[in-house]
């Protein structure tokens, strides 16, 4: 509209909504994962396909997220958090579901046979990965909760206990991961069939690590605020 | 000579429908984009407000922009009143071209050099010495300029961390958001009183000038007229800025819009009473910027600064030399 003067553009552009959306995208890949294991329980190899497909599409739409964030997030800004802070927030974020693609390529590579008890271990791992990353959602649902209130300290107190959460979980993870792999190492497995499952565990393994050290990092955004 | 007095009434007119229209909303959008307000409160209201800030509190800045600047005393009155319509017309075109073009210019800025314009046209056909003109006044209107927006980022830093540390950490914030609603009621007839009052000389200090103002005393007719001019003018356009600007700033949560109004008004009010004129919309900025320091903000663009001082640099050079171009044709043709 023309003939007006306006003090509108003194608000800026706010990336806390993105990278709201960008974590949604990270559950839901983790989520995708543990559908895709399933379907390669069930020898379903068509759909184990389709998965890795859907996995891929969720990172690319997730990589477009970040690089708006990284775009408009310039210096000019005044945020209510650290932008260096924010930065390496995402970028760790961004590695859960980079990992996720990893797994998601992983499982199409070839039918591996392993005992049933070592696949059954791997369901295990990918809910407990589930319920990590649920944790860690219900952590990222409280920034815009933290910016209403201007990271008031019960606001703050109330997020931070999702973090402890969220690490409990990813310790755990670590758990079934070493038990895993003593499984796998004791196995009779085929060699390569060994080395694709031991890939599996590692990399399984990160996409938890990279939950616990991106909310380790929204800890550090929200504590270390300017 | 009748017919500039008349001209010089309908460009005072305009400006003040101008002043009403854009900055009179802008300072009152923050009540509506909060929710605080529906568009027709923050109208009758708005409206209300800015009249009887003009009318009860705006004779002290009329006078500034009427003789603070040029010394119209010693002048003929013909001369002055070709100088305030000079200097009206020059502010009027100026503000509806750089409206246009969505720059956050100010009236106050622009009828200030506009005055100095005038001056300087008198000086350079011998009418006065330049150190007549009254450049220790200019200095402390240009320094008002500077402080009033700094101020106004002080005074709502320091009331939203007030807010932020008894409010927001003891109590829920949906809580407080709703009481705020009902308080930035207050604070948003506080602005527009405050605006009403520094804004309307912007209109009628030149028209003052023209009636051969001679006394100490502002006529009150004068701020009538000014008054009733900004109240259409917020009336009948300024809520197409109210809707367009109130729905961009949601952000600005009743808490937060209460911090930024109080600061702003009072710094407004502060001035006004100093007889400064200096720029709401600028101070509201000002304010703006200083919730965003307290924390309060999500997002703030400081290059809305760089903006603001390039408008400056622009403004008073414009200004000045349009009325210096307008003055010297109407004194050749008239």
């Amino acid at each position: 509209m023309r003939f007006i003067r306006s003090v509108s553009d003194v608000f800026g552009y706010s990336p806390f909504d993105d990278l709201r959306k960008h974590a949604e995208l990270a559950a839901k890949a983790v989520g995708l994962l543990e559908r895709q294991f399933e379907a390669y329980k069930m020898n379903n190899m068509d759909e184990v396909e389709k998965l890795r497909d859907l996995i891929d599409d969720i990172e690319h739409q997730a990589d477009i997220i970040k690089e708006e964030i990284r775009g408009k997030v310039t210096r000019s800004l005044l945020l209510s958090v650290d932008r260096h802070d924010l930065l390496n927030f995402l970028d760790v974020q961004d590695g859960i579901i980079n990992y996720c693609e990893h797994v998601g390529h992983m499982l199409s590579f070839r039918r591996i046979k392993a005992p049933k008890k070592i696949m059954d271990e791997f369901s295990v791992l990918l809910s407990k990965l589930m319920e990590t990353v649920n944790e860690y959602e219900e952590l990222i649902d409280h920034m815009s909760r933290l910016v209403a209130s201007s990271f008031s300290k019960k606001e703050v107190k109330e997020a931070l206990e999702h973090v402890k959460r969220v690490e409990q979980h990813e310790h755990e993870c670590d758990l079934i991961q070493i038990g895993l792999l003593n499984m796998i190492f004791n196995s009779d497995m085929d060699p390569i069939d060994a080395q694709l499952a031991i890939l599996w565990v590692v990399h399984l393994g990160e996409i938890a690590n990279y939950t616990a050290r991106s909310a380790d990092r929204f800890r550090l955004m929200i504590l270390g605020r300017s | 000579m009748d017919l500039i007095l008349i001209l010089t009434l309908f460009a005072g007119l305009y400006m003040a429908w101008n002043i009403g229209a854009n900055d009179a909303a802008n300072s009152m959008a923050t009540s509506y984009g909060s929710k605080a307000l529906t568009l027709k409160q923050v109208i009758i209201i708005g409206s209300i407000m800015e009249f009887c800030g003009a009318f009860f509190f705006g004779k002290r800045v009329t006078h500034t922009i009427a003789k603070g600047i040029v010394p119209i005393d010693i002048l003929d009155t013909h001369i002055v009143a070709i100088g305030a319509l000079s200097a009206l017309l020059s502010a009027g075109i100026f503000i509806t071209i750089a409206t246009y073009y969505h720059l956050p210019v100010s009236t106050s800025h622009s009828i200030v050099a506009a005055m100095l314009g005038f001056g300087l046209a008198v000086v350079s056909q011998g009418g006065i010495e330049l150190d007549q003109i009254k450049w220790y006044i200019l200095a402390k209107i240009v320094s008002s300029w500077i402080i009033s927006p700094v101020l106004g980022a002080i005074l709502s830093f320091a009331i939203f961390t007030l807010i932020r540390v008894t409010l927001f950490n003891y109590f829920d914030i949906n809580l407080v958001e709703r009481i705020f609603r009902y308080l930035q009621v207050g604070t948003a007839c506080y602005v527009a009183f405050a605006h009403g009052s520094n804004d309307v000389a912007n209109a009628v200090g030149p028209i003052a000038a023209a009636l051969g103002y001679l006394g100490q005393e502002t006529p009150v007719w004068v701020l009538l007229v000014g008054g009733l001019g900004i109240s259409v003018g917020f009336a009948t356009w300024g809520y197409r800025v109210i809707e367009t600007v109130g729905k961009r700033i949601t952000e600005l949560t009743p808490t937060r819009g209460f911090s930024a109004e109080f600061a702003t008004a009072t710094t407004v009010l502060l001035a006004s009473y100093f007889g400064m004129p200096i720029s709401t919309t600028h101070t509201l900025v000002g304010s703006v910027i200083g919730v965003g320091l307290a924390g309060g903000l999500a997002s703030v663009n400081l290059k809305i600064i760089q903006r603001i001082v390039a408008s400056w640099l622009l403004t008073v050079p414009v200004a000045c030399i349009l009325s210096i171009a307008i003055y010297t044709i109407l004194v050749i043709f008239i």
